[in-house]
C-alpha cells in the first residue's frame, strides 16, 4: 500500500469502496403539476435506505421537464435497486400500487429502453380497475388506463431490468459534526447533479455505517465500530485518532460502474474542496477486502482520472 | 443489393382473362434463387397455375436482397404480400385485393390504389398505401372472427365501406375519408381518419379508440359523453399519430372530446372527435 495523499490538507486514503452487483430499473412518474410529481416520488422511494431491511434501495434521480417526459407534462425520474429481479419486481409493484396509483393524476412509464429482463409495471395493477381497464398499444408499447376517481391512471404494462452496482461508498472523517455535514453536504449535492444515480441514505448520508457479521448470531450486519468515535481506545482495530470526532459515510448505487464512479470521483473533490481549513481530516472507503463485491473503486485512482 | 423487380408484362383482362393470384411471391422465397428459378415460381389463374415468368420479366436491382419491386398495372393482381414475414415489398402501381392481407413482419408500399380486403388481419410490420384502398381495409377474411390483429396500416387517400371491422390490435390510419360503417364491431386497436366519415361509425364498437382529426361525425345514440379528461393517453397516442404527418401532425396540441360506447356492445370503446 503507498503512501495517502494529501490534497487541500485532506488525507485520502490509499484503499477501495467495495461495491456489489444489483439488479435495478428507473421509473418515470409524471402528474399535473411538478408538486404532485414529486409527492408520489418521495412516496414510492420512501423507506428505501438499504436492502438489509427496506427490500430496496430506491431515490429520486431528477426532475424531468416537459419536453422529456413520454406525455409531455413535468415529472420525476427514479431509480430502484434490489439484489434480485424478483425482489425488484416485488418492490415495484408495491410501491407503484401504494405510492403512485394513489396520487392524484400521476401516470407512470418506463425510464430504461432496454433491460435484460422486464418486470410487471402495469400488467398486475390494471386488476384494481375492476374489469373497467383498457390496455392500449402505442408504439409498440401497451399501457393500462385504469379508471380512478380523478379520471384514469395510465400506467406502462412493464419495465425493464438492467444489471447494476450498488454499493459504492466514501467516508468521510471529519474535525467534528459540523464539518462532516458540511463536507457530506457538499459532496451529495455535487452528487445529485449526476444522472444514474442515487444516494439511498436520508440526505443522502448514513451514519451508522455497518460491518458484515455482528456478534449476536441472528444479525446479518452491525456497527462499523473501527469508525466510531466512541468507541477510540475501546476498539483494538479503530482507524480513527484522538482528533476525529464525527464520521460520515455516502453510499452510491448506480446503473452501471462507471457512473458510480464518476459520482465517487466528483463527491470527493466537493468534499476535498471543503478541505482541513473546514474541518474536514480524511477521505476513506468501507470495503471487506475484497470479498462482498466484484466492483473496487480505489480513491487514488478516481483522482487521478480526473 | 441484389433485390428483384418484377414488371407485369400486360394486365390481366377484364375479359375472358382471370385475375392473377400472387400469393407465393414475396422476398423470402425468393431468397437465394436465380433470375430463372424466380421466374419458375407458381401463380395461379383460376384454375391454372403458372410459371411467374409467364406473365411478368424479371430483373436483378441494386435494392436490398431482400426488396422487392413490382411494377405495372397490377390492379386485378391479387395478395400481393400475402402473409409477408419480413423485407419489404414496393408495388409500383395499383394493386389488387387482399394486398398485405395476414402479413406478420416487413414493409409493403403501394405507390397507387389498393383493392377491397387491404391489410385484412394483418398481424405485423406496415402496409402503407399511397392512395386508396376498397371495402372491408383492415377486416377479417371472410368467415373469420377477428380482423387486422397488429402492426400499422396507413392509408393515404381515401377508404371504402367498413373499415376497421372487426379489427383487434394494431394502428390503421386514413388520411382522407372513410365510408360507412367505419370501425364497425371495433374490438380493439386504434383507428384515426383524417377527413371525413360515412354512416353508421362505430356500429357496435366493443373497444378501441377511433379519433376524428377532420370533420366530426354524427355520434350514435349510443354512446354516452365522458365526463373525465384522458389527457395522458391522449397526448401518447396524439404524439404517435402525429410523426404520420398529414391531417395528423398538429394532433397533440389539439384538445378532444370523447364519446363512450358502443353501449349496445361492449361499452369500452371511444370516439375522439379533435377540435
Amino acid at each position: 500500500m503507498s503512501d495517502p495523499l494529501l490534497i487541500n490538507g485532506v488525507i485520502i486514503d490509499d484503499g477501495f469502496a467495495e461495491a456489489f452487483p444489483m439488479k435495478a430499473t428507473r421509473l418515470l412518474i409524471t402528474a399535473h403539476s411538478l408538486v404532485w410529481a414529486c409527492h408520489a416520488a418521495v412516496a414510492a422511494t420512501g423507506f428505501a435506505t438499504s436492502v438489509i431491511a427496506c427490500g430496496c434501495e430506491a431515490g429520486i434521480e431528477r426532475e424531468l421537464s416537459t419536453e422529456e417526459t413520454p406525455d409531455g407534462r413535468p415529472g420525476v425520474s427514479i431509480l430502484l435497486f434490489s439484489m434480485s429481479g424478483k425482489e425488484l419486481a416485488k418492490q415495484v409493484e408495491r410501491r407503484v400500487g401504494q405510492c403512485v396509483l394513489t396520487c392524484p393524476t400521476t401516470a407512470v412509464f418506463a425510464g430504461l429502453a432496454e433491460g435484460a429482463d422486464l418486470i410487471a409495471l402495469g400488467k398486475n395493477l390494471r386488476f384494481f380497475g375492476d374489469g373497467w381497464q383498457i390496455s392500449k398499444v402505442i408504439a409498440g408499447q401497451r399501457y393500462w388506463r385504469i379508471p380512478v376517481m380523478d379520471g384514469e391512471f395510465v400506467a406502462q404494462e412493464s419495465t425493464p431490468v438492467t444489471k447494476a452496482v450498488g454499493g459504492g461508498n466514501l467516508l468521510l472523517l471529519a474535525r467534528d459534526t459540523d464539518a462532516a455535514l458540511a463536507a457530506a453536504e457538499a459532496a451529495v449535492a455535487a452528487m445529485k447533479r449526476l444522472p444514474a444515480v442515487i444516494m439511498p441514505f436520508p440526505g443522502g448520508v448514513v451514519r451508522s455505517g455497518s460491518k458484515v457479521g455482528s456478534k449476536y448470531a441472528a444479525l446479518s450486519a452491525s456497527t462499523n465500530d473501527a469508525f466510531c468515535p466512541g468507541l477510540v481506545g475501546l476498539v483494538a482495530h479503530s482507524e480513527l485518532n484522538a482528533g476525529t470526532g464525527c464520521v460520515l459515510e455516502i453510499v452510491i448505487d448506480g446503473l452501471t460502474e462507471a457512473d458510480v464512479a464518476e459520482a465517487m470521483r466528483v463527491g470527493m473533490h466537493a468534499a476535498i474542496h471543503i478541505g482541513a481549513a473546514g474541518g474536514l481530516l480524511r477521505i476513506s472507503a468501507g470495503n471487506y477486502g475484497g470479498k462482498l463485491g466484484p466492483y473496487h473503486f480505489h480513491l487514488h485512482k478516481l483522482l487521478e482520472a480526473s | 443489393m441484389n433485390g428483384v423487380a418484377m414488371r407485369l408484362r400486360q394486365a390481366p383482362g377484364p375479359g375472358p382473362d382471370l385475375r392473377l393470384d400472387l400469393r407465393a411471391i414475396n422476398p423470402a422465397a425468393m431468397a437465394g434463387l436465380s433470375l430463372a428459378q424466380i421466374g419458375r415460381l407458381s401463380v395461379t389463374q383460376g384454375r391454372l397455375t403458372l410459371p411467374l415468368a409467364e406473365f411478368f420479366d424479371l430483373s436483378r436491382t441494386d435494392l436490398p436482397d431482400d426488396e422487392l419491386r413490382i411494377e405495372g398495372d397490377l390492379a386485378r393482381c391479387d395478395r400481393l404480400g400475402w402473409q409477408l414475414g419480413g423485407g419489404r415489398i414496393v408495388i409500383d402501381g395499383d394493386a389488387g385485393d387482399y394486398a398485405g392481407a395476414a402479413m406478420t413482419a416487413g414493409e409493403i408500399q403501394v405507390l397507387g390504389n389498393a383493392g377491397h380486403l387491404a391489410a385484412c388481419e394483418m398481424a405485423g410490420g406496415t402496409l402503407r398505401v399511397r392512395g386508396s384502398v376498397g371495402d372491408f381495409a383492415a377486416s377479417t377474411l371472410p368467415g373469420s372472427m377477428d380482423g387486422m390483429r397488429g402492426g400499422s396500416f396507413i392509408v393515404m387517400g381515401d377508404a371504402g365501406a367498413r373499415f376497421g371491422d372487426r379489427m383487434r390490435r394494431g394502428t390503421a390510419l386514413v388520411f382522407g375519408d372513410a365510408g360507412d360503417f367505419l370501425a364497425s364491431r371495433l374490438v380493439a386497436g386504434t383507428i384515426a381518419v383524417g377527413g371525413h366519415a360515412g354512416l353508421h361509425v362505430a356500429y357496435g364498437m366493443r373497444r378501441g379508440s377511433l379519433i376524428f382529426a377532420g370533420v366530426a361525425p354524427a355520434v350514435p345514440l349510443t354512446f354516452v359523453p365522458a365526463v373525465a379528461g384522458a389527457e395522458v393517453i391522449w397526448q401518447l397516442l396524439a404524439r404517435d399519430l402525429a410523426r404520420h404527418g398529414g391531417p395528423f401532425s398538429g394532433l397533440p396540441t389539439r384538445s378532444i372530446e370523447r364519446h363512450l360506447g358502443d353501449v349496445a356492445a361492449d361499452g369500452k370503446g371511444e370516439l375522439i372527435i379533435v377540435r
